[in-house]
């Protein structure tokens, strides 16, 4: 026993202990933001999830930019898309991260506070008139200067529909709803016709659904969440007497993008948001779906949908800045975004690009309908998600909603307590 | 000559070098070092810190152990944490005895039903909670069983305390096969003799089992209970799997372990906060280990 005894305290304290151990020091270094000087060197490109669809297209570009600038080297790196976040932060603690990142603006934020992100407004301030203004300022933090990122691909993922379900409930099924008031109604119309059998949304409501409600959702000098206002408290009463009716599926409080994506592509759910991969995971996994496939705009009250912006971050750490920067800006420039949206259903960000034919001039195929709704609404989008939200606010958000539409507190307690801990929590990283 | 030249040559090492018994230990010390004793330290030093996955943080004494004490998500995950040891440990120590104690006969093809049993073992435990978690789904295998046999259907993924109680059957099925080889073994220990003792003095097979195998397989049934509840208390991919990234509606389902893991990672992971609740968990760990032997320490005196 005594040796059993000895290994189980070693094995504990082993066990407990090994997953921290990921986490080092990061030293928040003062890089230069000088990035002037000559284009070479070798530096290394971090896409997110991008390789196993368009590895031939990343190829050919690096190979262009190597050509142009003689002397460069860039060596390419690609994470997959669960773990994102994690893969950065273990990066940016080691002091590993690649000299050219792919992003998003609310993992820009962290990494500009400590130092990590390179200032591009002092930079390469040249290029920002080559860019939509909005995508621009996408990259920037609150409550702080500069930009730091490039504006790359934009997009505002459809929203897609089973039009027999639609049918189902009599509901006219080229006609889906718009705002979230239609929404809510068909809805309740589905869960009514089929005895709750069928639900039309398989997730509770995220910052986003706040934001294209119309609900403000954070002051403008970024210091403090607003979502707790009427608005908002009118969205989540609303979502409360859909779960209660069933047209919020039960295992909503639950669900992950894959798990509601199962239930789409079963029929338990009539609506899904996604991507334009989507379609063809549908023609493959359930065909019977694929000729039933309705594709909408994403729901808004507020005229303006949501959009997600993809940038390419600067390390400021890096010892190839000059280079690194040349490589941002060369495969965000407009012709390389033009080439890229091309080849998937992505957006550019460079100014004027969303005028180009291709956006604007339909062929009669549901393709091009579908790609020039999307340009059209993309003019207007408004990228809802506040930079400054970070991971551990949606969970609060997430867990204070559940309890709203378990109805162990009020929607009006729920949206409160969700503020004040993303107050606090805000306050810790700021 | 030569045999005398080959022995003291033998002496003069070991004489010159007191030190080899470490260097033969350094390997695997240096792993220990810095995979298990370096993280220690440092978590323990983090946990008194407001430390940040990107900012190195300062020292602010117990302000991590009082945010803890006020914290409603920690005492839910302490809440899972204990129910789960609750739950899970006396299934694991009776069960595999049981399990054993049918396998370990040589019968002909018993082989067989050993290996099946240990097959959840050696199983991912990613892999299995999915298919759990599709057998349970609202639509699953199970509840269209249920339906058939006029039972209706039942939310083992929605409702925050059958998906517990899902998450501890998975549990329990998957260490059944482990706990059972761990038996097995002790089994083949029990004398014959005493069985036989036994039966003549006219025992039936349950008090055979509970007069003879049990107090031959106590000090087993202790490793058990120590094993297992340790990693009871310290669960988190059966809940994570089948309560999803989030704890459950409301978060409810949340574990200790699983609250260091969404407290701790990401760009704006609370590195010091988290290694505070590792810290409460080293402990509680400890406690949980130091009663299971102090108990097996009083039924020996």
């Amino acid at each position: 026993m005594p040796t059993s005894r000895r290994t189980l305290a070693v094995a504990a304290v082993a066990a407990l202990l090994l997953p921290l151990s990921a986490c080092g020091s990061g030293d928040g270094g003062d890089g230069s933001t000088d990035a002037s000087g000559k284009v070479e060197g070798d530096i290394t490109f971090q896409t997110w999830n991008l390789r196993a669809n368009f590895k031939d297209y990343f190829e050919g570009l690096i190979a262009e930019f190597e050509k142009k600038y003689p002397g460069t080297d860039v060596k390419w790196v690609d994470q997959p898309g669960e773990g994102y976040a994690d893969k950065i932060s273990a990066d940016a603690a080691g002091g590993t991260l690649p000299d050219v990142v792919n992003v998003s603006p609310d993992l820009v934020a962290p990494l500009a506070e400590a130092g990590l992100a390179l200032d591009l407004d002092k930079a390469a301030g040249q290029y920002a008139k080559e860019y939509l203004d909005g995508a621009w300022a996408s990259h920037r933090i609150p409550g702080t200067e500069g930009t730091y990122a490039f504006p790359w691909y934009l997009n505002t993922g459809p929203l897609f529909y089973n039009k027999t379900l639609f049918e189902k409930a009599g509901l006219d099924p080229e006609q889906p709803p718009k705002t979230y008031d239609d929404l809510f109604d068909s809805a309740l119309t589905i869960a009514e016709k089929t005895d709750g059998e069928v639900a039309t949304l398989a997730n509770v409501p995220t910052i986003e659904d706040f934001g294209r409600y119309g609900v403000p959702l954070m002051n403008e000098e970024g210091t403090a969440f607003t979502f707790d206002d009427a608005k908002g408290v009118e969205l989540l009463t609303r979502y409360k007497e859909l779960y209660d009716a069933g047209a919020l599926d039960t295992q909503a409080l639950t669900a992950t993008p894959e798990s509601s994506g199962k239930k789409f592509l079963t029929g338990a759910v009539a609506m899904n948001p996604g991507s334009a991969l989507d379609l063809a995971n549908f023609k493959k996994q359930a065909p019977s779906l694929y000729e039933n496939i309705g594709i909408t705009d994403q729901i808004t009250s507020t005229g303006h949908v949501n959009m997600y912006v993809m940038g390419l971050m600067v390390n400021s750490q890096s010892d190839r800045k000059p280079a690194a920067v040349a490589f941002a800006h060369f495969v965000t420039d407009a012709a390389h975004q033009m080439s890229f949206a091309k080849q998937v259903a992505i957006f550019p960000s460079t100014a004027g690009s969303l005028d180009d034919p291709y956006f604007t001039e339909e062929d009669g195929t549901d393709e091009t309908r579908v790609r020039v709704a999307a340009a059209k609404s993309l003019k207007t989008a408004v990228n809802y998600t506040p930079v400054l939200f970070s991971e551990q606010m949606k969970t609060e958000l997430r867990n204070e909603v559940a309890k709203a539409l378990q109805g162990k507190q009020s929607p009006k307690e729920a949206l409160d307590n969700a503020v004040k801990s993303c107050d606090r929590l805000l306050k810790q990283q700021g | 000559m030569a045999s005398t030249a080959v022995s003291s040559g033998a002496r003069r090492i070991r004489r010159q070098l007191p030190t080899s018994p470490w260097l033969f230990a350094a390997p695997g010390l240096l792993i220990a070092g810095a995979f298990i004793l370096y993280p220690f330290v440092s978590t323990l030093v983090n946990a008194f810190t407001d430390r940040r996955t990107l900012v190195p943080g300062e020292f602010v004494g117990l302000a991590n152990f009082r945010e803890l004490l006020h914290d409603d998500m920690f005492w839910i995950g302490l809440r899972n944490s204990s129910l789960y040891v609750l739950g899970v440990v006396p299934a694991l120590v009776l069960l595999p005895l049981l399990l054993a104690l049918l396998v370990h006969k040589s019968i002909p093809g018993i082989t067989f039903f050993r290996s099946a049993f240990y097959t959840p073992v050696v199983a991912s435990i990613v892999v299995v909670g999915l298919i759990w978690v599709w057998m349970l789904d609202e639509r699953g295998l199970v509840n269209s069983l249920l339906e058939t046999v006029g039972v209706g259907r039942i939310g083992f993924l929605s409702d925050q305390w059958l998906i517990l109680l899902s998450a501890m059957a998975v549990t329990v099925w998957k260490g059944l096969g482990y706990y059972m080889i761990i038996y097995l073994a002790a089994l083949a220990n029990v004398p014959r003799e005493l069985h036989e003792a036994a039966a003549v003095d006219g025992a039936g097979p349950v008090r055979r089992f509970l007069s003879v195998t049990v107090p031959a397989v106590r000090s087993t049934m202790v490793l058990v209970a120590a094993l297992a509840s340790v990693a009871a208390f310290k669960v988190f991919s059966e809940v994570y799997l089948m309560a999803g990234p989030s704890g459950g509606p409301a978060g409810e389902d949340t574990t200790l372990v699983m609250l260091v893991q969404r407290t701790g990672t990401g760009l704006t992971g609370r590195v010091g906060y988290a290694s505070a609740i590792s810290v409460v968990v080293f402990a509680v760990t400890l406690v949980l280990m130091l009663l299971v032997l102090r108990a097996d320490r009083k039924e020996e005196s």
